[in-house]
């Protein structure tokens, strides 16, 4: 589902639950709203038979004294009289009214005197229509609320028709029992305590207040409507009519535009009455729209919603993080298997390319060992690949087991300078190679790997430094935090292509290549410096990158590496003048600081010709150097020159040494010729120092270095079990080279059946191939562990296989195998695994 | 477009005579600020004559912002100007009632002038400036017991429509009222003009004569003071008045039988109007206020609505009068419960905004000095200066309006004739 999508649907179901609640609320807060403008109507009606008594009884008041001025035939002043001694109440007032002329006499006086009871109605209009007066006992006969002419008091008046008489004649008249509004108001009020805001007022057929509310505003309810409430004319005249006719309620904005809720209700008892009764709607609404409640839910949705969208998001990301990595590692993989088709098919090419053009030219010597030499080279680049992929796996598996040995890091100097030569020669590289004072030459390590680390940085300096270009390495040993380990620095400088910082981030990643122009193909695998980066880390060590493009890269690697067991003895000469020669300055300190540790006494010289003054002023002097060592390569004067010119200058017949960085096949015979005694190769190691001088002054040398003697395995005999015409030759061929004999068996099956029938020892161990018809190499070693001979059962077996990943290894062991020996074959290291395990079936 | 012209035209004549009546020094700020604790609960009661003043009631809500909690309430007292003695004596005396110039002088009411409070108190700190000076009353002390708050005008109301339907112009000049009312007589209009006829109080006949009458007496103090004093000497002044009267009924402009079948001053007379076949209906200022909530209550006007406005009487070859005297006045009385919060209301009240609010909902003159006029009332801004008058100013006294009133009645019913209306000045009765 899209994203868009999953937040759509949230956002509607968080929506829709806010508008349930929403809706909920007000639905409460309708019907509750309801049932109360249906209890303020039932309460106006209440209100109403409670006014209509109230006014009953008054009009009944009024009927009875109507009733007895009629039955006792009074005048004017006797029916006032007599009122005036009816009357209780202190506010009431009647008054007495002759309806032809509408003036008459009240019962109180007028304000402000006290003898003043005349009273005239014939401006207030009052009683121009009567309409509204009935039969004495026959109806509530109220007037509307007007101004009680003698008090200026709003009031009412209940009514009655009398007969006064008058000059002997019988005088149509009115009697008014007349009440003060404000009275009846400040006692007419809603009872129950919710309704205390409400106002009451009563109107007449015409809209009129009979009694009028201060919230009503104008002098009819009806013109009050409709100046705040649009409603047409005919509209208007319905609604008029119900409200006056029915009961019920409506809704109309006030003179403020608020909204109120009026309650009516007719008078049973007068002609067209109604009472009315408004509130503020607000105050009539009992409000269970829960705000805070919608409020906390919506908050909390949209806090879960954002928490969710947030987890979601970020799982997203995660996954989207996660699918780029399996995308990047099937490319990683698509461009593996295409980068090792090209890269395995590209020496393959050279190899059978080489092979068919050398088939056909057998009879020349010159095309055979050229091509010889040329597959040679193909063969080796492509099992390096081979043994590159193979390391990787192990990395990456952590399956890379280090195998530490005692070994001399002159050796491995030596082989450094060895593998390197044929490049630095070929690109006329100017190479250096400094070290300072390396006291400990026996180290115990994996050889193999440190040779690794150490080859892969400096073929790598080579390989991407143009023509001309200069490598320097510098390797200094200092004193370790680690017990018995020296820090081993090894730093290779460059003055190459460089590496960009994009590059550089990425660079200890496999297949990692930095091209450029002046590069004209890819020089190795792309394996090497993730290998490198691997070893050193699984070391304990450090690798350092400082590189620029187009100027030059510096790799440095710091190795705390255990000090082998057992060292050279004491390396001491007798006391001796030495010169030593070069241009290179550092060479020099560092050249003289390891004589002065041999026990010699040496002088330097920054040239040929320096050098060649300083042996005639010691000639001289009769102190002749016991020995001169000399630098090939130095400008202006080389070293063969400089030989010569000592040779031919000098009379002493001074022992000359000549020393290089690089080989000495181009210069060895010239040299020689010039006069010199033996060559030395740089570094200048004091172990190589002390064995070179010696042996040129003639002392013995004495080596604690082990000898490579293959007499303790000779006579060895050995079952191999292999598949393949070619393997078989070439194993059994490279044995015996070693005095190792050697009886195959075809497969799995034949090497179990031949160890079964075999006697105790007639094998030391078995080369054991996996991948074989009948029996596979696996099932047959399950097989012969499990036999029930003590001495079968527990005979060395080392795969000698083509599978050579991780994985393969694991199997191998875990079959109950001793070792593992990948194709192609290294006889050197099938030597090294026969010694070590006849060294394990010793203890 | 005509509406358009005319509100455009209102704009302009309004911001004439604001920027000719401009704010006299020492007018203080419209703004108005309680000076009173707001949460005061009171009521505060204000007694008139007017069936409805929903303009009032209106200023009650926008009282009630600042002060919540006080009740205010219009009440209609019947019988106003024979009760209201009473009523100011009553046990729930009134804080506000309606007073009238007519009142001062006249023995009748000297209780109710008793109860009037010095509205020019300075204590009281009411703002009279905003009202215009012709329209302010003072007492022998020169105190000023009321305040106008509606202006009063005299003129006739213009059936637009009708005019335009019959091709004629609104006159402009007596010769052309003349004119325009025998065309309308000729095409067969009954009464060209039309107003309520059957009592003194009529304003048709008076509408006629009094502002004219005005004029005359306005550049004449002698014939002014003659006239007050009520001396049969000042009635050649009010000849010309009363001419224009005859010339009107004889010239068949006034058919006073079918006048006589309006029953009323006001109601009847807008309803009338509304009918929608009377050229011009004579009236005064107070009857135009009605008109705007009887359109919807006269079925004739709701069938076929039409424009109209209120013109003043071209009475002259020059143009019609403005006549411009108070409609209504406030008094405070000084023995109510709650005096300072009557006071309170009374300076919340007397201010431009509060009136001119209120004279805009009443449909009424406003009494201040930035007159704001409905667009009905338009075709008075362009009544020039000097032919504005203000009866108060001049120093017309009651009894004098009365004469002329039952003059000109008298003379348009023809129950007198000029001269004979002219010999009895001062001693015309009902």
């Amino acid at each position: 589902m899209k994203k868009i999508w999953v937040v759509i649907v949230n956002v509607f179901i968080m929506i829709s639950m806010v508008v349930f609640v929403f809706i909920y609320a007000s639905t409460e807060t309708k019907a509750i709203t309801q049932s109360q403008i249906e209890n303020f109507e039932n309460s106006t009606v209440t209100m109403e038979q409670v006014t209509e008594n109230y006014l009953k009884g008054e009009q009944r008041i009024c009927d009875v004294w109507a009733h007895y001025i009629n039955s006792e035939d009074m005048t004017m002043e006797e029916a006032t009289s007599f009122i005036r001694v009816s009357h209780v109440l202190k506010n009431a007032s009647a008054h007495l009214l002759y309806l032809d002329t509408q003036t008459g006499k009240s019962t109180k006086p007028k304000t402000g005197t006290t003898d003043e009871y005349d009273v005239s109605y014939s401006n207030l209009g009052l009683l121009n229509d009567l309409s509204w007066v009935h039969e004495i006992g026959t109806s509530i006969n109220v007037s509307r609320a007007y101004t009680n002419p003698i008090n200026g008091e709003q009031s009412i008046a209940f009514c009655n028709y009398i007969t006064l008489k008058e000059s002997g004649e019988a005088k149509d008249s009115i009697l008014l029992r007349v009440l003060p509004v404000a009275e009846l108001k400040d006692n007419w009020v809603f009872l129950k305590e919710k309704f205390e805001n409400a106002e009451l007022s009563i109107i007449d057929a015409n809209g009129n207040y009979i009694i009028k509310g201060n919230s009503f505003k104008n002098s009819s309810f009806f013109e009050f409507y409709k100046s705040y409430n649009n409603i047409d004319s005919t509209k208007a005249q319905v609604l008029f009519n119900k409200i006056t006719s029915e009961t019920g309620s409506l809704t109309m904005y006030n003179s403020r535009h608020e909204e109120c809720i009026v309650a009516y209700t007719p008078f049973n008892a007068t002609g067209g009455w109604a009472l009315l009764s408004l509130m503020p709607k607000k105050d009539l609404i009992v409000d269970t729209e829960n705000w805070f409640l919608i409020g906390v839910i919506t908050s909390g949705l949209i806090i879960l919603f954002i928490f969710d969208l947030i987890v979601m998001l970020t799982f997203n990301k995660k996954l989207q993080l996660t699918a780029k990595e399996a995308d990047s590692a099937n490319k990683a993989k698509t461009i593996f298997l295409s980068t090792m088709s090209h890269d395995i098919r590209t020496p393959m090419n050279a190899i059978i390319g080489l092979t068919t053009i050398t088939e056909k030219n057998l009879e020349n010597e010159k095309i055979v060992a050229e091509n010889l030499r040329k597959i040679n080279l193909a063969s080796n680049h492509l099992l390096t690949l081979i043994n590159d992929i193979l390391d990787i796996s192990k990395v990456e598996s952590g399956k890379l087991n280090f195998v530490p040995q005692s070994f001399s890091i002159v050796k491995t100097v030596e082989n450094l300078m060895n593998l390197s030569q044929p490049m630095i020669k070929e690109k006329n590289i100017d190479f250096s190679f400094h070290i300072s004072r390396m006291d400990k030459e026996y180290l115990y390590a994996d050889q193999l790997r440190l040779n690794q680390i150490y080859i892969n940085i400096l073929s790598n300096a080579i390989k991407y430094t143009e023509p001309g270009g200069k490598v320097s390495v510098d390797m200094k040993e200092e004193e370790s935090e680690k017990e018995g380990c020296v820090r081993l620095t090894y730093k290779v400088s460059d003055t190459g292509i460089g590496m960009s910082p994009e590059f550089m981030a990425n660079m200890y990643q496999p297949f990692s290549r930095q091209t450029d122009s002046r590069i004209n193909s890819i020089q190795g695998t792309g394996l090497g410096l993730a290998i490198t980066k691997q070893m050193v880390d699984l070391m304990g060590g450090t690798i350092e990158c400082e590189s620029e493009l187009g100027k030059g890269t510096t790799f440095t690697v710091i190795l705390d590496i255990p000090i082998a067991e057992h060292q050279r003895s004491e390396m001491k000469l007798n006391s001796m003048d030495v010169l030593i020669v070069d241009d290179d300055e550092v060479l020099l300190e560092t050249a003289v600081d390891t004589l002065e540790s041999l026990g010699l006494k040496a002088e330097k010289a920054g040239s040929g010709l320096e050098a060649l003054g300083m042996i005639k002023h010691r000639e001289g002097t009769g102190k002749n150097y016991d020995i001169v060592i000399i630098d090939l390569k130095m400008p202006d004067v080389d070293g063969i020159e400089t030989i010569r010119r000592i040779r031919s200058e000098v009379k002493t017949n001074v022992p000359i040494l000549l020393i290089s960085a690089y080989s000495w096949d181009d210069v060895e015979e010239k040299a020689k010729e010039a006069g010199v005694n033996g060559f030395l190769s740089k570094p200048l190691f004091r172990s190589t120092l002390y064995d070179k001088i010696s042996e040129i002054v003639g002392s013995e040398v004495t080596s604690t270095e082990p000898e490579s003697d293959y007499s303790d395995i000779e006579g060895m005999h050995v079952l191999v079990a292999e598949d393949n015409d070619i393997n078989w030759e070439i194993i059994s061929a490279l044995l015996s080279m070693y005095g190792i004999t050697s009886e195959r068996a075809e497969n799995g099956r034949i090497c179990l059946e031949k160890i079964k029938e075999a006697k105790k020892d007639t094998y030391s161990l078995i080369f054991m191939d996996i991948q074989m018809p009948e029996m596979n190499g696996l099932d047959a070693t399950k097989a012969i562990r499990a036999l029930e001979d003590p001495w079968a059962s527990k005979i060395p077996i080392v795969a000698m296989t083509a599978d050579a990943f991780s994985e393969n290894i694991e199997e191998c062991l875990n079959a109950g195998m001793n070792g593992h020996i990948a194709k192609p074959i290294d006889i050197k290291l099938v030597i090294k695994v026969i010694r070590r395990i006849k060294e394990e079936s010793k203890k | 477009m005509r509406k358009l012209f005319r509100t455009a035209l209102s704009i302009i004549s309004i911001s004439f005579l604001v920027s000719c009546n401009g704010n006299t020094p020492g007018e203080t700020s419209d703004e108005f600020k309680p000076s009173l604790n707001t949460d005061t609960e009171c009521e505060i009661t204000i007694v008139g004559s007017y069936d409805n003043f929903e303009a009032l009631e209106a200023e009650f809500d926008r009282f009630n912002v600042y002060y919540p909690n006080v009740s205010l309430t219009y009440e209609k007292i019947d019988d106003y100007n024979n009760v209201i003695g009473s009523v100011l004596e009553r046990e729930e005396k009134p804080n506000i009632f309606f007073s009238y110039t007519w009142m001062m002088g006249n023995s009748k009411y000297d209780s109710v002038i008793d109860h009037m409070e010095n509205l020019s108190d300075s204590s009281l700190k009411l703002n009279l400036d905003c009202i215009r000076p012709g329209l302010l009353s003072h007492d022998s002390n020169n105190n000023v017991l009321m305040v106008p708050v509606f202006s009063r005008t005299y003129g006739t109301l213009v059936n637009e429509n009708l005019f335009k339907k019959e091709n004629l112009k609104v006159p402009e000049t007596w010769t052309e009222l003349l004119n325009v009312c025998k065309s309308f007589s000729d095409k067969g209009y009954k009464s060209p003009m039309m107003g309520y006829t059957a009592k003194s109080s009529s304003y048709l006949m008076n509408t006629i004569a009094y502002p004219s009458f005005v004029a005359e007496l306005a550049n004449n103090p002698t014939a002014l003071n003659l006239a007050n004093n009520l001396d049969p000497s000042a009635g050649q002044y009010l000849r010309s008045s009363l001419e224009k009267v005859k010339a009107l009924v004889d010239n068949g402009a006034i058919d006073v039988e079918e006048c006589d079948k309006i029953a009323d001053n006001y109601n009847k007379v807008i309803l009338r109007f509304f009918e929608g076949d009377v050229p011009m209906m004579v009236c005064a200022g107070d009857t135009v206020s009605g008109t705007k909530k009887r359109e919807s209550q006269s079925e004739a006007f709701v069938a076929s609505p039409f424009d109209y406005s209120f013109y003043p009487i071209p009475s002259t070859e020059k143009g019609g009068y403005f006549i411009d005297s108070p409609s209504i006045e406030f008094s405070i009385n000084k023995r109510c419960d709650d005096l300072e919060m009557t006071r309170e209301f009374m300076r919340f009240l007397v201010s431009t905004k509060e009136l001119n609010n209120m004279a805009s909902l009443k449909r009424l003159v406003t009494p201040t000095k930035e007159m704001s006029f409905d667009s009905v009332y338009a075709p008075f801004g362009k009544v020039p200066q000097e032919r504005t008058f203000s009866p108060e100013v001049i120093g017309i006294k009651d009894p004098l309006t009365a004469q002329v009133r039952i003059a000109a009645l008298k003379v348009g019913r023809k129950t007198l004739t000029v001269d004979e209306a002219v010999a009895q000045y001062g001693a015309l009765r009902e």
